[in-house]
């Protein structure tokens, strides 16, 4: 080059370079990712720089916590985790499906072929895969009591590939039912309503739905009661302590007897507020049968706690914002802001109350409420990696069922929806079309077959033997997935492997646009200092 | 250009500084050896001749112990797959309070019984697979071990208490188990709530004291304050006393006050005012009845004054935690803020008193009679580090009896447990068929580490041990277990040697929990460890 026209540390790309940069990359990311994939991948462990250790199956969780510098493979990960957002699911198969596209197309640019033709072949491919999920999805019917059934196999196949066979199945159920309790008609589904707390005890088995509310933190008055049954819950938002002026205030006395009044009038006004909450409990709780439990996301001072437990009240102070909506939801009533015109009806009420110490950490369970709209989830393990896994599955398992109720469709799974679409592709599609776009089809369909493969690959089964047979299937019209135990031939249904409609849909709609943005790249310019020290 | 030399793979798309190891050899292999090294520390303490460590932790703190939970805390473990171990050491810490030496034991060596077969072509997850399958079977077979009739116990019986909590006491102090377990039994039992499952570990209190040695250690119904009493008056019994959680001081208005005083006769009206009110109150508190009063913040001169007039006890518990143990001990309740007591929050001692013991003076809180719920293990010792072996002893002794409070079965120690699941597991594996029966024989061969370390430790032969057990084992005598000061297998039931049976179940569930999940893993990704001050040292474990 006679002139540079860019900075001399810039470093530029051209032409096949770029090309191959981008496709190496995406290649790279698929290898990393590929051994997650189904309920034989194997687990990762991610060391953070704190020396903290992370097990993860979830590639979302390993795409974030990987500190990706590479440009194509940042472009990746974002659209892989955009994924992950929009549906709750398939990250780990966008990121492979991405990789194999790129790989199918790698290989015909090599022998001349030009990426724009691809692309296009894509695109009409893209489109035909489409109407052929909605033909091909399963219909299911929710209304208003879904079927049970089907949502735990959407569970199961979900929660399957992030923990181990027996956990999953067991946490199925939870999250179905949790799904269920917060769901209400007409309205879209809230799942911040399900309240996840994690507790370091016992194993990850015992990890149970609680109906009501745990809360993370205990009364803080000694004399209060551990445990309640029949309780009336008043959830407030009202400081119950002490505030100091806005102004510079300060006091003015002359003798010990006027200080004594003043402080007596300082407390007065908070200690009328309590005592207007005390009155409400005398009012309701005048068989001497039911607990009175205040929850109050302010703050409670140690002498307003005082006299609350002397009226046998138990009171938690500075509950979670979060938890407030969830109280109301879970025991009723609702959230009051002044303690003024109190009436019962702003009462809450659950069966019991209780706390539970573990070690240093308190925690008070909300439990028995009539007809909850809001529940926990209560994990347990023995430490913090465990239950980091336990969480980010069951976050995936519950957008899964989210899904499904919200599709009320379910797409067969095992691999058997991207054998039956790459047939479809081949046979169908293919001959549509006229002209070099055939080859970009052909490709897609190709790269289709990623997920069966990786199924079979991550088993330790053949992988060839498996697609085979998988297709020879689809030849004669049945629809057949990957028994990943066997490497037979199953049928989805009666395994009942069902895969979300939304998060198929969402990896056909977002791989092909990022593998042609990624192909028609032609150059990559990296402007000024040279990051990466040359070493 | 930098660019066209990346790396293929996921070498290339990563921070810099990013160690990434993968596959059989890299992953697994590596991080069973790393585990199989940690084990290698913990396991010479395992059992009662085990040897103990000396600890100098990044704080110069020194630890003299043979207790496997200290031990790996304070190593600082690096590496990712022998800090599972440790995790799962911890856990089984926490929730039971003992067993942790036998939690990482095992995990390691069944994982390197894993080695053995990784090696000779089973895929981890096989091991896995068997690996489940052989605990499963381990805790039905567990079930089957247990000592018939154990399962009720009279928790407040103290022979049975004791019995039970020698195996755990005696791992810890050889040798000191008849002078600590009868101690430890007598303050649980002491503190023993009606529902025994309530039991608090909480409320056995231990006081270290300099001095003495272990003859002199002692068991005090109430509690021992490590300070001396603040008036002139040191010694009071059977006295009532009064609690305020706020300091025993003239009260003082949230927002900032300022004394008006325009001549100096209002400044002297004011003092006196001042004088006035605080002698009414504690006037007040004296015509109550108290004889003690304690205060959980600062105590002003004046009220110090009209209390030693009244003669008035004082005590400052500084602790919000240590005043509620406090006002347990007695049955008081703790009042805000200076102010008339209420006949019913008086608490109750029958001697409050303070003593010179070791050079460091404590004050004595004794109540015997009904209604006390805490108790003290008075400990001597000569050095601090044998007082934290002491303490740490007495801890795992009191989570036993906590243990055996919500479960009460117990299996025969000395490693006859161990040995009759080795056997049994090894029948069950015969009967299967696939490539797990490799795995579960593996895991059975794995529990003869218990027998071979306690005799190794103990400077027997091992081999010889081992063989014998079999034998007795075999023919029928599933009780028989390693007594150490012979040197001979016998049964345990006439040693007296048992575990607590939850403590098993939950170390083995741990461990091998920890170990399966160390196998799961097949790559690590380590980002580049955080820039922290720098310390002085490197954080090593290969340097001696």
């Amino acid at each position: 080059m006679s002139l540079r026209v860019l900075n001399p540390n810039a470093e530029v790309l051209n032409k096949s370079a770029a090309l191959h940069m981008n496709i190496n990359a995406a290649k790279g990311l698929q290898d990393v990712l590929k051994t997650n994939l189904g309920p034989k991948g194997t687990i990762k462990m991610l060391v953070g720089g704190a020396g903290d250790i992370k097990l993860t199956k979830d590639g979302n969780t390993l795409l974030k916590e990987m500190q990706i510098q590479n440009p194509t493979a940042v472009m990746i990960a974002r659209t892989a985790v955009a994924q992950d957002d929009t549906s709750g699911d398939g990250t780990t198969s966008t990121v492979i499906f991405i990789g194999e596209l790129m790989k199918q197309s790698e290989r015909y640019i090599d022998e001349g072929m030009h990426p724009r033709v691809l692309v296009d072949g894509f695109d009409i491919a893209k489109r035909a895969t489409l109407e052929f999920l909605e033909n091909f999805k399963t219909h299911v019917v929710m209304g208003e009591t879904p079927d049970k059934e089907i949502l735990k196999m959407v569970g199961r196949t979900t929660l399957r590939t992030k923990l181990y066979e027996a956990l999953a199945d067991q946490l199925s159920d939870i999250v179905v039912n949790a799904v269920l309790c917060v769901r209400k008609p007409e309205e879209p589904i809230d799942l911040f309503m399900v309240e996840i707390m994690h507790m370091r005890h016992k194993f990850d088995v015992d990890t149970r739905l609680i109906e009501g509310l745990v809360l993370d933190h205990g009364s803080r008055h000694p004399d209060m009661k551990r445990r309640a049954e029949n309780c009336y819950i008043l959830t407030c938002n009202v400081s119950l302590e002490y505030e100091k002026s806005e102004v510079n205030a300060g006091f003015f006395y002359s003798t010990a007897e006027q200080r004594e009044t003043m402080v007596t009038a300082e407390r007065r006004q908070v200690d009328e507020k309590v005592l207007q909450i005390i009155e409400l409990k005398n009012k309701v709780c005048s068989d001497n049968e039911s607990n009175f439990v205040v929850i109050n996301q302010k703050g409670i001072d140690p002498p307003s706690l005082d006299l609350l437990a002397r009226a046998g009240i138990i009171a938690l102070r500075r509950a979670k914002r979060r938890n407030m909506e969830r109280l109301v939801l879970a025991c009723g009533g609702e959230a009051v802001n002044s303690v003024d015109n109190l009436t019962p009806d702003c009462l809450g009420w659950a069966g019991l109350v209780y706390e539970h110490v573990l070690g240093e950490e308190k925690y008070t369970f909300v439990e028995n409420v009539k007809n909850p709209h809001s529940c926990t989830i209560l994990i347990k393990g023995p430490n913090d990696h465990t239950i980091a896994q336990i969480k980010d599955a069951i976050r995936d398992g519950l957008r899964s069922i989210k899904n499904t109720l919200e599709d009320e469709a379910v797409v067969l799974g095992a691999g058997a929806f991207e054998v039956a679409a790459r047939q479809h592709l081949i046979n169908n599609v293919k001959k549509t079309v006229q002209g070099r776009a055939q080859v970009g089809i052909e490709a897609f369909a190709d790269a289709l077959l990623v997920v069966p493969k990786t199924l079979a690959e991550n088993s330790g089964l053949d992988t060839q033997d498996v697609i085979i047979s998988l297709k020879n299937e689809h030849e004669n019209g049945n629809i057949v997935g990957l028994n990943h135990h066997t490497g037979e031939p199953i049928d989805p249904q009666m395994e009942g492997i069902f895969d979300n409609y939304s998060v198929k849909r969402q990896i056909i709609n977002s791989v092909p646009v990022i593998a042609s943005q990624l192909l028609l790249v032609d150059e990559v310019i990296r402007a000024g200092r040279n990051m990466r020290k040359p070493s | 250009m930098v660019f066209h030399k990346q790396p293929y793979g996921i070498q290339g798309l990563l921070k810099e500084g990013h160690k990434h190891l993968s596959g059989l050899d890299e992953a697994v292999l590596k991080n069973i050896d790393a585990c199989k090294q940690l084990t290698l520390i913990t396991r010479t303490s395992l059992g009662p001749n085990g040897m103990n460590k000396m600890i100098i932790n990044h704080l110069d703190k020194l630890f003299v112990t043979n207790d496997a939970a200290t031990i790996v805390n304070e190593l600082e473990v690096q590496h990712p797959a022998a800090k599972i171990l440790v995790l799962a050491g911890k856990a089984q810490q926490e929730e039971i309070g003992d067993g942790a030496n036998l939690t990482i034991s095992f995990a390691g060596e069944i994982l390197q019984n894993a080695e053995e077969l990784i090696r000779t072509g089973l895929h981890p997850s096989e091991i896995i697979s068997g690996y489940t399958k052989a605990i499963n079977k381990t805790i039905e077979l567990l079930e089957e071990v247990v000592e018939e009739g154990s399962e009720n116990m009279d928790v407040r019986n103290k022979d049975e208490v004791v019995s039970r909590m020698k195996a755990t006491v005696s791992s810890k102090r050889f040798g000191e188990e008849d002078i600590l377990c009868p101690l430890i039994a007598d303050a649980c039992i002491q503190v023993c709530p009606k529902n025994p499952a309530n039991f608090n570990v909480d409320n056995v209190r231990i006081a270290k004291l300099v001095g003495g040695g272990l003859h002199n250690c002692s068991v005090v119904r109430g509690m021992i304050l490590k300070n001396d009493a603040i008036g002139s008056i040191k010694k009071v019994e059977k006295a009532k006393i009064v609690v305020f959680t706020g300091g025993v001081d003239t009260s003082a208005t949230e927002t900032k006050g300022t004394v008006l005083i325009q001549n100096a006769e209002q400044l002297e009206k004011y003092a006196k005012t001042e004088e006035a009110k605080v002698e009414e109150l504690i006037k007040a508190v004296a015509d109550s009845g108290a004889k003690v009063v304690v205060s959980g913040a600062a105590v002003g001169e004046m009220a110090l004054h009209f209390c030693e007039r009244y003669k008035l006890m004082l005590l400052k518990i500084s602790s919000k935690f240590e005043l509620r143990r406090f006002c347990r001990t007695t049955g008081a309740v703790a009042l805000l803020k200076l102010s008339p007591p209420n006949p019913d929050n008086l608490g109750y001692a029958d001697s409050v008193s303070v003593e010179e013991i070791g050079g460091a003076r404590v004050t004595i809180v004794k109540n015997d009679e009904a209604g006390n719920s805490v108790t003290t293990v008075v400990l001597r010792g000569s050095t601090d580090s044998i007082l934290d072996d002491l303490e740490r002893a007495v801890d795992d002794g009191v989570n036993t009896y906590k243990a055996m409070c919500r479960d009460s079965r117990i299996l025969p120690g000395a490693a006859a447990t161990e040995i009759e699941l080795a056997r049994k597991l090894k029948e069950f594996s015969f009967k299967e068929t696939g490539l797990d029966q490799y795995a579960i024989a593996k895991f059975a061969e794995s529990f003869e580490m218990v027998p071979k370390i306690l005799a190794d430790n103990a400077g027997l032969n091992a081999m010889e041990i081992i063989s014998s057990l079999y034998a007795e084992h075999a023919a029928g005598n599933t009780k028989v277990g390693i007594d150490i000061e012979e040197g001979v297998c016998k049964d345990v039931s006439t040693l007296t040697i048992w575990d607590l049976y939850v403590t098993k179940f939950f170390a083995l569930k741990y461990a091998t929990d920890a170990a399966c999940n160390v196998l799961r893993v097949d790559q690590i990704i380590m980002s580049k460890p955080a820039g922290g001050p720098k310390r002085d040292q490197p954080a090593g474990m290969d340097e001696d």
